[in-house]
């Protein structure tokens, strides 16, 4: 009997171990390491090149629409996705990028440098509650109310996505 | 058999046995993040009351989630419509706060202090005071905003003259007021530093931008070669023609007034506009190089001379990265006095680059500049103005992300004089 217990033990128990030996790896890993590029609903588009990510990240675009600016947030200093930001789209330092905007600035070229946010909770918020607002975040899961934009057609996650 | 199965069986289970001791292990840590999440909570709460604002509970915690691969806009949450406090002013781009119902201002700056000494006869070296410049900007809406710069100079003559010249002198450089309509179309008037050049265009008065210490002596402020301000009424916008991004700039106004490095900003001393435009590319590909080209026409009255018509034809390349950086400007000035039709051309040029030096924190940037001005002896209006042939040779050390140190060797020849060469240190910041 005692045989028995031990040899349906060994059935049950390996299989259990077997598959939690497989998943441990999975649950210990992020979702996700991409940058997700998210806007208001009120922003008309889908999908963006990285291109015009650029353009509109650099402050040359302004509008989406002659009734609809562009607002810009970006992350604080130091913030994984504003790195990602610098690394990929700016291709610039942090000191660059500074420079880039109170350069900006200074030649009249935009009223005020993009506004800072010290966490993902903030930016998330912020680009709900403003008409044409976009940002690059990491998050991997985005509330109801904001909307995920495509870059070149491809989706965080996907291999050719290009903010990571 | 039997002790290849339990061989097998307590491999498998040392497995999760671990797993169970790291966890045992982790309940601790788990239970140490729940206390600390609880007491962040709790001073969140209590930084809210003192802030008097609803804590964090009450304000929009973005709960609801979507997994990142839905691109579908859904719809707004009610809950998330709270702003954190720091979003609400100086949105980019945007409609700035209008506290009191008057529209914000936001007040910036540029200054720098300087040391030169020259081998030129009479010259004294020491330490001089740069501009003092400052720049305001204000959204007075969505699409309309104003942009004012101001500058206070040390005058060379203070204390002289009766009555006595003051300290420093005051120059309204810029002030613009603009309506956006889109990127396509906006429309301006003011003073402008004429769009005609890129250094004019790119650095204005701030020196901590641009990375030598001095400006080429074909754009200097108080030159004559090229108009440096603009009063009048400027269309500007960007097309982004299939990766192109061709940008334009087509102003009207009063051009050179009757002293030729003033601008006519009282009214025009003829009854002739000045007219420009400008065209420059940032293409997509490559990324940091921009190319223009611009052209300006107007008719001069001068003081003390027969009037003259102005055709400025000038280009620029430039590659914006610091890995090197590259500009590369040139502009030729024709002449034709009315009557006479007697006809010069000047030209000026100069070639800049430097690199951004990947050791010692990218702090050193290196830049080496070479700079020449043609003016024939039949360009009666530039009689004043030297030729020069000159070289700049310097490096940039940035002491912080805002203030910056240059020390920069010049060597300048002018026809029939002696070379001079000289040394100049400058500290340069933005504030």
């Amino acid at each position: 009997m005692r045989r028995i217990i031990v040899r349906l033990g060994c059935r049950a128990v390996v299989p259990l171990a077997l598959s939690f030996a497989l998943l441990l790896p999975l649950a210990a890993s992020p979702a996700s390491d991409d940058v997700v590029v998210v806007a208001n609903p009120s922003v008309p588009v889908n999908d963006l090149s990285f291109a015009e990510l650029r353009r509109i990240f650099l402050g040359e675009r302004q509008f989406w629409s002659s009734n609809l600016r562009i607002s810009l947030l970006l992350s604080a200093p130091a913030a994984r996705d504003r790195e990602v930001l610098l690394k990929t789209v700016y291709d610039m330092s942090e000191a660059q990028l500074r420079q880039h905007w109170i350069g900006k600035v200074f030649r009249a070229e935009v009223a005020s440098a993009p506004q800072m946010f010290y966490s993902d909770e903030e930016i998330l918020q912020a680009v709900a509650a403003i008409p044409g607002s976009i940002a690059a975040v990491n998050a991997a899961r985005i509330p109801r109310g904001i909307k995920v934009v495509r870059i070149d057609g491809h989706l965080p996650g996907e291999s050719s996505y290009r903010l990571r | 058999m039997r002790f290849a199965r339990i061989v097998i069986c307590s491999s498998l289970l040392s497995s999760p046995a671990l797993v169970c001791a790291q966890s045992a292990a982790s309940n601790d840590s788990a239970e140490m993040i729940r206390a600390l999440l609880a007491r962040v909570e709790q001073l969140e709460k209590r930084v809210a009351e003192l802030e008097g604002r609803p804590g964090p509970s009450a304000s929009a915690p973005p709960a609801p989630s979507e997994p990142v691969a839905a691109p579908v806009v859904a719809p707004p949450a009610p809950e998330v419509a709270t702003v954190p406090a720091a979003a609400g002013p100086q949105i980019h781009g945007g409609h700035v706060g209008m506290p009191l119902g008057m529209p914000a201002t936001h007040i910036a700056g540029f200054s720098d202090f300087d040391f030169g000494a020259t081998d030129q006869r009479g010259a004294k070296s020491g330490f001089s005071e740069g501009q003092f410049v400052l720049h305001l900007n204000s959204a007075l809406s969505s699409k309309v905003s104003f942009f004012g710069e101001i500058s206070l100079t040390a005058r060379r003559d203070a204390g002289t003259g009766t009555p006595p010249a003051t300290g420093f002198n005051v120059e309204v450089e810029r002030s613009i007021i603009r309506f956006e309509q889109n990127d396509y179309f906006k429309v301006s008037f003011g003073r402008y530093h004429t769009p005609i050049n890129y250094w004019n265009m790119t650095f204005h008065h701030g020196q901590w931008l641009q990375t030598t210490a001095n400006r080429p002596e074909m754009v200097q402020f108080g030159g004559s070669f090229l108009p440096i301000h603009f009063v009048g009424a400027l269309v500007e916008g960007a097309l982004p023609a299939g990766g192109v991004n061709l940008n334009y700039n087509f102003g009207v106004g009063n051009g050179r007034s009757s002293v030729i490095s003033k601008s006519g900003d009282w009214g025009d001393v003829n009854n002739n506009r000045a007219w420009l435009a400008t065209v420059f590319t940032r293409p997509n590909h490559p990324y940091g190089l921009q190319v223009g080209a611009s052209v300006y026409r107007d008719l001069i009255t001068p003081i003390d001379a027969i009037p003259v018509r102005e055709w400025i034809q000038s280009a620029h390349i430039v590659w914006t990265k610091e890995n090197p950086e590259i500009i590369a400007e040139f502009a030729n000035v024709a002449h034709q006095q009315v009557g006479t039709g007697l006809q010069s051309n000047s030209q000026a040029w100069y070639v800049q680059t430097a690199y951004r030096l990947p050791w010692f924190e990218k702090l050193w940037k290196p830049y080496y500049r070479f700079e020449y001005i043609h003016i024939p002896g039949s360009d009666q209006l530039f009689r004043l103005v030297p030729s020069l042939a000159g070289s700049t040779v310097g490096v940039r050390y940035d002491i912080s992300s805002f203030a910056a140190l240059k020390f920069e060797y010049r060597n300048l020849r002018r026809p029939g004089e002696p070379r001079i060469n000289g040394a100049f240190a400058q500290t340069s910041f933005t504030f």
